[in-house]
């Protein structure tokens, strides 16, 4: 009895000593520690003494967001961060880099050679090459990897869209063939080269892969039992090795001191998970870090007071764009009544299917406004579909503000007194301030816009439904080819086209020719034409472009950004 | 009854709870009008009639949804949480890794919050009105009142940024890198493989996270102990304590606080399970892998397993917490045991 009484008092005196040996006693050094640090890019006595861990000197440390990883298996990883990690981890084939976004260079394959009608790619390995386990880089080694990718079918399969066969020829040869069409023709794949360079197209060290369970039988999907592994390694030659990942908090890379390029400047490279914005710069004007993901537009004058900072503005190909259903809603009822049924806001369908409220829309919008209020500034405006930066694009295109136009049109329409429909959208900060300022720009035009917020995974399934009248959505390239985007907007038949009814015969023509010609000049007629086309139709005004703001210490080298992958680890040095 | 019988009487009853909860979840999830298929598949291969098909039947989500709860069931009695939409991974897995940084922060706020929140408790408590008093009044009303998202950039701010006394956001620096994992609670590893910088590194950068997250429950414990030492402090065997002519000391921290504490270990408990539950700002703003994020991220995207996993271990936690300190209340007040 008298032991139990006692009990509850001994719990708090060991949760006391416990809490004087840990947090307590943490006071003590952490006092000791000034601000000095400024200074000297933070090496406390605590990591002086820990050389055995962390080469000094050698470490570079990435301060970014890293929400989105969920997997670092190139076969699986979908994301945005995951192009940035693989990049520096596999070498693709081919290569575009940050200097030229419109030439393809070589990286594994020395030369290559491809078919007149764009339907038989070859490519001629380097010799030199190995992996960082050692092993050489083989087709073999080419035929794996993609074929693991197609078979495991997971989010970056896409990427091989159209590819047929995988085949080695010799063991530094590797023939692509496309898939045939129900005509029994080859389709011809002019985009290939261009998909080729994206990062999870590297390639990857088959028998390092297979040893860890991997597969890439047609039941891989099943049977592939490498993710586990290579979520933590890498098995890849490039410049680094995957060394490891802890989800939320940091992905760690070491040098491949055996690269065919030559050694990396750097030992050792960790990307810290640092979510919010403002820490991330303060970590980095602490020298806690030196180099961060982005910037936020509101911290470039913080960042810019400092003088031990770099800044750097960089176009990215980031298109944001407000969509408008096509086609009417007693056309919907004839075709399908249960389609039809499922409308949210039918009404809204039977006002914004007539071109010119669409166009009237793209006129009453002040998009210099929007690029000020969410971007700071820090934005361009593509005329069209195709970003700033892509063939085929000619800025003097852009039509900007013209509220007279609007009102004109919607009279034209049969509103002279103004007009009201709804808009559906995935709410977050940004997409609400979007959506606040365009009901303000439509409202002096006489448009109510009536803000439909939804939760994102409500909005993806009824917008995928063909379900909304408008969208709101974003667009990020994973191959600089033009048809990233063609496709994208143009094809009736699929993406945001598909689900804003966009089924158009001249526009689908158009990005048909695109998609199936490997004349130079013929696409990029079509590319212009098709861009017409859409600003005539008006199924989609693109909002902005993102500007992306960049930091990171003076003494960090060799920074160049790359619209697709981020930056090259491997040109980095202190 | 005895202690033991008890014991396993409420362990039992866990498991109807635990099979209610993951009923309510189920159900609750599966409401929400939505396509888990826009979670699993990406923006490209929605447009894929095959990819569809193939994932819909992968994921089971083309059978009745009795039939899916049913197998959900049966996995999870063999351990099986099922695999997360989002991450690919076996919920168990991901749980894995995301708990231990949660646990370690709670333990390190709970220890801050017992700490400073009852002596101050007992203080305001003896001495109502004094300066003291005062002072914790004011404490406890900022630790009530300010979010932790405000109050965790304002700390990070004011002592990593401007003064340095404290490192930034993380567990542990990336220099330094963090030890080899046996429990994932960084202290705990470094110590046991006797990885002195890392011991140290991990200590400081619990620091101003665990004040943040511990400051509401020290608002609590504060509040509490001051107001059930009032009322003990006004009983008659107080009275006939001091008239006894105990030393005041005695009278307080015998008489006074054993029976103070009674309504507080109810208290206590349940503060340490939402603190599992509540760190979820605190760990966003301070960088921190722990199961928070994992919860609010698996709901947004509504990745079924994710949810029923996560929902199911907190809720888990607080029954074991409960039922602790239903056993450790008989401890201190055996009325309640014989009751």
């Amino acid at each position: 009895m008298k032991l139990n009484r006692v009990f509850p008092f001994v719990m708090l005196v060991i949760l006391l000593a416990s809490m004087l040996a840990g947090c307590g006693s943490a006071a003590t050094p952490e006092g000791s520690n000034p601000a000095g640090a400024n200074t000297a890019p933070t090496e406390p006595p605590v990591a002086a003494t820990e050389s055995a861990v962390a080469p000094v000197g050698g470490t570079l440390i990435i301060a970014m967001n890293l929400d989105d990883v969920v997997t670092l298996d190139p076969a699986y990883a979908g994301e945005t961060t995951n192009l940035f990690i693989h990049i520096n981890t596999y070498d693709t084939l081919v290569d575009i880099r940050p200097e030229d976004l419109n030439t393809i260079v070589p990286r594994l394959a020395e030369t290559w050679e491809v078919n007149a009608d764009f339907t038989e790619f070859i490519f001629h390995l380097r010799k030199d090459a190995k992996f960082a386990s050692g092993n050489p880089v083989t087709s073999a080694d080419v035929v794996f990897s993609w074929n693991r990718l197609l078979n495991v079918a997971g989010a970056p399969a896409f990427n091989l869209d159209g590819v047929g066969k995988v085949e080695a020829v010799d063991d530094y040869t590797v023939k692509v063939s496309t898939t045939v069409g129900d005509d029994g023709t080859a389709q011809p794949l002019p985009q290939f080269l261009s998909s080729a360079c994206n990062p999870s197209l590297g390639i990857q060290d088959s028998k390092l892969v297979k040893e860890h369970g991997g597969t890439d039988a047609a039941d891989a999907a099943t049977t592939d039992k490498a993710k586990e592994w290579l979520d933590q390694n890498s098995a890849g030659s490039g410049p680094f090795i995957l060394t490891k990942w802890s989800p939320k908090a940091d992905i760690e890379l070491t040098a491949n001191k055996n690269y065919w390029k030559g050694a990396p400047k750097f030992d050792k490279v960790v990307i810290t998970h640092v979510s919010d914005p403002t820490t991330q710069l303060q970590m980095l004007e602490k020298g806690d870090a030196d180099m961060i993901g982005s910037l936020q537009t509101d911290l470039v004058d913080q960042a810019k007071s400092n003088s031990e900072l770099t800044i750097t503005v960089d176009q990215s190909l980031d298109e944001n764009y407000l969509a408008m259903t096509y086609v009417c809603p007693d056309v919907i009822k004839a075709a399908d009544p249960a389609k039809f049924a499922e409308l949210q806001s039918p009404d809204s369908f039977a006002i914004l299917c007539k071109k010119e409220v669409r166009q009237a829309v793209a006129y009453a919008i002040d998009y210099q406004g929007i690029t000020k209020a969410v971007l700071n500034g820090y934005g361009t405006r593509a005329p069209s579909i195709i970003p700033v930066g892509i063939i085929g694009v000619d800025p003097a295109k852009t039509q900007g503000r013209d509220l007279a136009k609007a009102k004109e049109l919607l009279t034209a329409a049969g509103y002279p007194d103004g007009v009201t429909f709804d808009m559906y959208y995935a709410s977050n900060a940004t997409r609400d301030t979007v959506a606040a300022k365009i009901k303000n720009d439509l409202a002096e035009a006489g448009i109510t816009l009536n803000l439909k917020p939804l939760e994102q995974s409500v909005y993806l399934t009824q917008m995928r439904a063909q379900q909304l009248p408008m969208a709101f959505g974003g667009w990020t390239p994973d191959y600089l080819d033009v048809t990233m985007w063609t496709d994208y907007f143009g094809l009736g038949d699929r993406s945001i086209a598909f689900r804003m009814r966009f089924a158009n015969p001249d526009a689908n023509a158009l990005a048909t020719t695109i998609r199936t010609t490997s004349d130079a000049v013929i696409r990029k007629d079509a590319v212009e034409k098709l861009q017409a086309v859409i600003m005539e139709e008006m199924p989609f005004t693109m909002l902005y472009q993102v500007q992306y703001v960049h930091a990171f210490r003076n003494d960090l080298k060799g920074f160049q950004f790359h619209p697709v992958w981020f930056v090259d680890l491997f040109e980095l040095s202190k | 009854m005895s202690l033991i019988q008890n014991l396993i009487r409420r362990l039992l009853l866990m498991i109807p709870m635990a099979i209610g909860i993951t009923l309510l979840l189920f159900v609750v999830t599966h409401i929400v009008p939505v396509n888990p298929l826009a979670v699993i598949l990406t923006e490209r291969s929605m447009d894929d009639p095959e990819a569809i098909h193939a994932a819909t039947e992968k994921w089971g989500l083309d059978e009745p949804l009795p039939v899916q709860y049913l197998v959900y069931l049966k996995n999870l009695l063999q351990g099986d949480l099922g695999t997360s939409f989002k991450t690919k991974n076996p919920v168990a897995s991901d749980l894995k890794d995301f708990l231990p940084a949660t646990i370690e922060l709670s333990i390190c706020s709970f220890i801050f919050a017992i700490l400073l929140g009852l002596p101050l408790g007992i203080i305001s408590g003896y001495k109502s009105g004094s300066f003291v008093d005062q002072v914790t009044r004011i404490i406890s009303l900022l630790g009530a009142s300010m979010p932790p998202f405000w109050s965790g950039l304002l700390v990070l701010f004011v002592f990593y940024y401007k003064l340095g006394w404290a490192p930034g956001p993380g567990r542990i620096n990336p220099r330094i890198g963090a030890p080899e994992s046996v429990t994932g609670l960084f202290v705990f590893d470094s110590l046991l493989k006797g990885n002195m910088p890392a011991f140290w590194d991990s200590l400081h950068h619990l620091v101003l996270p665990s004040i943040i997250l511990g400051w509401f429950t020290l608002a609590l414990i504060s509040r509490i102990t001051r107001s059930s030492m009032l009322e003990v402090l006004s009983q008659d065997y107080i009275r006939t304590a001091r008239a006894k002519g105990l030393a005041e000391k005695l009278v307080i921290l015998k008489h006074a606080l054993r029976n103070a504490l009674i309504p507080l270990v109810t208290l206590v408990g349940l503060a340490f399970a939402g603190l599992m539950s509540g760190a979820i700002m605190t760990e966003t703003i301070f960088s921190w892998p722990g199961i928070g994020r994992y919860a609010v991220e698996s709901a947004a995207n509504l990745d079924y397993p994710a949810i029923t996993g996560t929902t199911l271990l907190i809720a888990i936690i607080y029954m074991l917490v409960n039922i602790f300190v239903d056993m450790l209340y008989t401890i201190i007040d055996p009325r309640i045991r014989e009751g």
